[in-house]
């Protein structure tokens, strides 16, 4: 066994080092927005900074942070009992910075005069590092817990502002689902542990360590068990119907800031635990096994048992996920509940990539995760600056906004047009080479690529709507607020005044719209890494 | 070589940006991007009539040109143009809307920049259809197309616009996403090497009949969509009677081509077994939409309603010369395809101009126009004989080869068409009687004849109608540069 040397922790350093200096700044009576801001965009670039250089090497030697002969190596409870470098899990560390670099550059903007801004930046900076610990799992109960430095940090998080009753009640929702959740996933990984022997991923559900002789008795039961309450506990991270009611509440309930980096960016973790947690059983069926001592009807079976079903029961989930949130997409009136579902749908496309569990899938969900940052944190950032003038989260007071902010307005329809899967938006490419993976693995894979685009087609409706709304539909007279040295009169609406997003907002949701456009155009450098990814880690596992 | 379809596509793109940016002068930036882009057809046209340069060859696409664009080990998407005679043809009608729909709305007042600059994106992305040749490019532009016609629908409409505009968008995005469902299944399930349309069209013919045939009909109702075949439809009269008459011109002169267009190449010549097995069925909704077309037409009061459904009339034609899988009927189906684009874009721009002159587009309010407005009424009266066929007028070279080539193929069944032909020449004749030459009603003190713009727009397309009537064969000798010339 070798030591992991500490500059692996490098990124993680610096997330836990500039939460601690802004709690401690905080204490010390030095409270500025600017400061912490500044401080959480600094350290949670630089962190991402060094996964980029991580994933610009992998897995050739002599990476940035982490030393040669450490990435992509084939993993047990010898050498990793707790963490592990994978490609795989540096690309979700990135998406996860991702997310949060957008969120905390966009809160620069927030009111300086407001209060909580340490708590807001502080628990910020440890979610993300929850998440990015989380991407380094190589043991069960280790990946939960860094699920719950998450957790904890956003529950307070969603409540942190204390003002609106409404605020209150999501963080407190969130928060006994979250409890919940854990209680269930933990449990979960206990009746694991009592079959296996064992919270390692890499052997967890193989079969091959089975402290149990017998498999058909109560034995499989118990295993069987486990993974069910593993799969209903990280559900509801997931936000896969029907573990998904809490998500709309709390996306609706929390400041605009955070519902982005929830959407965007926590809720990723969830989908990361799902992936290692159970490509390994469904993988282990697909591999040819060759038994110790002669295939008996004992050892076939045990290493067969979880797989197909396992499969089968996440096509179910994507199909029921992704339609679910569709249909009551649809009949929202408000912008943020309809981005809470749209959000819902899009677990539901990216659950398509376990069940087929192939390679490529799983190369095309991450692509949709990534895509996912961007065109969803993106889009509840520029629903946040659109609250700045005074236009609240119904639908119909967006009237005319694509006309009166028209670069919000160009963002925010790129937005949705690549949610909804238009070419050109890297919600196309992700859509398109999740469903042609799907068709490419054949078999019943296929109706998963049908589902997927016709809730893609059915999704259309409703962001075409909001599309409606924002440019062929005039706001009635003394419905909206018109902000002052707006135009008053002409044939067309008035036109807000082009400052007061701020700049950190502006730059954020510049940021997202350009990547929208830019990868959509050119997937071809994140996809050959994603690929390559997700090949080593099919064959890690 | 010289690329020229890329530099095209280069040319549009900035063209289309610029125009966005432009403001108020957006409309001679759009003009001169027409004029660039009408300049590059002709030199596509001057390639490919030089068979000195080794392009005119009848099996091949010319100018093809193809850079690696998603390249992972299962999925290989290029950049791959190219253009045989029909894409060629279409292009040049491409070109010729978006210039007369450019000249017809020069006096945009609403957003002009905008207005211009989505008309140029709409003719940017028909082009990029007709000149893809890779399933993934093929597909982006096609669904380029689909946003700002939504956008052009929606905010320049008329009263219903906005339900026209969604209805539109939906019916057609559902279309859409069935043909590349379909295409992907051909791709991945004949283990195609890539998605290029050669590697695709090659490795097809190893797939089993049924499952040819289900992919076959699939994607016939993922362009059928956008045709319209009866009984999906629905979306045309509503999406062209709420259109501005420039979104009306395009959504009938290219918009209904890119079905066409993509039955031929990305069904018909790449699954030809799977249509030929299927061909009754196509018959049948032919004549569907050839006798509903011609009898909805024959009951509107509307205009401009009149001149959709005599569209789904011709889209029907066109249908049954593409189901006849023969050279002469894929002959016909372009032309006719061309001819329709020229007359249908004549006519809405008629019905637009009547009803702004005159307040009105109901025939039966409407009516005696030709003295307050006798350029209007010439120009109405030579795109309705030219929609009905009469000789020396574009559609009639069209028509005719179409019903030969139907008799050729299936006897009797062409006095379907046939018959239709007598209905469409009845409604015509009716509504040029009323509008035009009926005892003056409604017209508005201070009504006046075309303004210059409107004139010259519509006087382009009546000399073309002139000029491809009498001399059909410049079009004809480079439809027949095509792959599937050589069908029996």
């Amino acid at each position: 066994m070798t030591a992991l040397p500490w500059t692996l922790f490098a990124p993680e350093l610096f997330l836990l080092g500039a939460a601690l200096l802004v709690f401690l700044l905080d204490s010390l009576g030095i409270r500025r927005l600017e400061l912490f801001g500044g401080l959480a965009t600094v350290g949670i670039s630089i962190a991402l900074l060094g996964v980029l250089a991580d994933l610009r090497f992998a897995p050739l030697a002599g990476l940035a942070t982490v030393p040669a002969g450490n990435v992509d190596v084939p993993w047990s409870p010898l050498n990793a009992s707790l963490v592990v470098v994978t490609s795989f899990g540096l690309i979700f560390q990135a998406i996860f910075l991702t997310s949060a670099l957008l969120v905390a550059l966009a809160s620069l903007s927030r009111r300086s005069d407001e209060k909580g801004a340490a708590i807001f930046f502080g628990l910020l900076l440890f979610a993300t590092l929850g998440m990015t610990l989380a991407a380094l799992a190589a043991d069960l109960i280790y990946l939960l817990l860094a699920i719950e430095v998450t957790g904890i940090s956003t529950y307070l998080l969603v409540g942190y502002t204390r003002r609106d009753a409404r605020g209150l009640e999501a963080a407190m929702k969130f928060y006994i689902i979250g409890a919940l959740s854990a209680a269930l996933s933990f449990f979960g990984a206990s009746l694991l542990y009592a079959y296996y022997g064992t919270t390692n991923l890499a052997t967890l559900g193989t079969g091959f360590v089975s402290m149990f002789p017998s498999p058909l008795g109560g034995a499989t039961g118990i295993a069987f068990l486990g993974y069910g309450f593993l799969l209903v506990g990280i559900g509801f991270k997931v936000t896969a119907v029907p573990f998904h009611a809490w998500a709309v509440d709390v996306y609706d309930g929390a400041p605009s800031d955070v519902s982005a980096f929830l959407a965007g960016g926590s809720k990723k973790v969830g989908l990361f635990a799902y992936f290692v947690v159970f490509l390994v059983p469904i993988l282990a069926s697909q591999t040819t096994f060759v038994c110790p001592g002669g295939p008996t009807p004992t050892c076939h079976y045990l290493h067969s048992t979880f797989g197909i079903p396992l499969q089968v029961l996440f096509g179910l989930l994507a199909v029921v996920t992704m339609t679910a949130g569709n249909v009551l997409a649809l009949m929202q009136t408000e912008m943020k509940r309809m981005l809470a579902y749209s959000s819902i749908s899009q677990a539901g496309y990216m659950l398509i990539g376990l069940a087929v569990a192939t390679s490529p899938a799983i190369a095309g969900a991450t692509l949709q995760i990534f895509a996912h940052v961007f065109m969803k944190t993106g889009a509840f950032l520029v629903v946040a600056a659109v609250a700045g003038f005074g236009i609240g989260s119904r639908i119909e007071e967006w009237k005319g906004v694509g006309l009166r902010h028209r670069w919000l307005g160009a963002s925010f329809a790129a937005m949705l047009l690549s949610l909804a899967g238009i070419p050109l938006t890297v919600g196309f490419v992700s859509k398109f080479v999740l469903f042609s993976a799907a068709v490419q693995a054949q078999g019943w894979f296929v109706w998963l690529a049908v589902a997927g685009l016709l809730n893609s087609a059915l999704s259309v409706f409703y962001y075409a709507r909001v599309l409606r709304v924002m440019y062929m539909e005039r706001p009635e007279v003394g419905s909206a607020p018109v902000p002052a040295g707006a135009v008053v009169g002409g044939s067309d609406p008035p036109a807000l005044t082009l400052g007061g997003i701020g700049v950190g907002r502006a730059t954020a949701i510049g940021l997202a719209t350009a990547a929208v456009f830019a990868f959509g155009v050119y997937p071809q450098p994140v996809l050959a890494g994603l690929q390559m990814a997700a090949d080593h880690l099919v064959q890690l596992l | 070589m010289i690329p020229i379809l890329s530099i095209t596509l280069a040319t549009l793109f900035v063209g289309t940006l610029a125009t966005f940016a432009a403001g108020p002068r957006a409309r001679y930036v759009a003009a001169a991007v027409s004029a660039i882009f009408l300049a590059e057809i002709a030199g596509m046209f001057a390639l490919f009539s030089a068979p000195a340069l080794g392009l005119a060859l009848p099996t091949q696409f010319a100018e093809p040109e193809s850079y690696p664009w998603i390249q992972v080990a299962w999925l290989h998407v290029n950049y791959t143009v190219g253009i045989d005679g029909i894409s060629l043809v279409l292009i040049l009608l491409t070109g010729i809307l978006q210039a007369v729909t450019v000249a017809y709305s020069w006096t945009e007042q609403r957003q002009p920049a905008a207005w211009f600059g989505l008309v140029l994106l709409t003719c940017l992305g028909c082009f990029g259809v007709f000149a893809a040749l890779d399933v993934l490019l093929f597909f982006v532009f096609w669904e380029v197309v689909l946003v700002p016609m939504f956008f052009l629908i929606g905010y320049w409409g008329g009263p219903r616009r906005r339900y026209a505009a969604l209805k539109f968008f939906i019916y057609t995005h559902v279309a859409s996403v069935t043909m590349l469902v379909a295409l992907l299944v051909t791709a991945f399930y004949s283990h195609s090497a890539s998605l290029d349309f050669a590697s695709m069209a090659a490795s097809a013919q190893t797939l089993a009949l049924p499952t040819q045939i289900i992919l076959f009909l699939s994607l016939f109702f993922g362009f059928g969509v956008k045709f319209p075949i009866v009984p999906f439809h629905t979306w045309l009269p509503d999406a062209h009677v709420e259109a501005p008459t420039g979104g009306s011109v395009l959504l009938a002169g290219l918009l209904l081509k890119l079905g066409g267009y993509g039955l031929i190449r990305w069904a018909l010549e790449i699954l030809p077994t799977g249509l030929q097995h299927v061909a009754p069925i196509l018959y049948a909704v032919a004549f569907a939409s050839i006798v509903w077309g011609a009898g909805v037409s024959l009951a509107q009061r509307d205009l401009k309603r009149l001149v959709a459904y005599s569209s789904i009339n011709h889209m029907g034609i066109v249908l049954l010369a593409i189901a006849l899988y023969s050279s002469l009927g894929l002959l016909a189906a372009v032309l006719l395809m061309f001819a329709h684009g020229i007359v249908s874009a004549l006519l809405f721009m008629v019905s637009g101009s009547v009803h702004h002159t005159f307040g009105s587009r109901d025939i039966a309010t409407v009516s005696g126009i030709t003295p307050t407005a006798p350029v209007l009424s010439t120009m109405t009266m030579t795109g309705a004989l030219a929609s009905l066929g009469l000789p020396a007028l574009i559609s009639f070279p069209a028509e005719f080869t179409a019903l030969l080539a139907t008799w050729d193929k299936i006897g009797f069944w062409v006095l379907i068409p046939l018959g239709a032909l007598v209905i469409t020449a009845a409604f015509y004749i009716w509504m040029m009687q009323r509008l035009l030459f009926g005892t003056p009603k409604s017209i508005p003190v201070g009504a006046h004849d075309l303004p210059y713009p409107e004139a010259f727009a519509m006087g382009v397309l009546v000399v073309l109608s002139v000029l491809y009537g009498i001399l059909p064969n410049l079009l004809i000798h480079f439809i027949q540069l095509s792959p599937v010339a050589g069908l029996p």
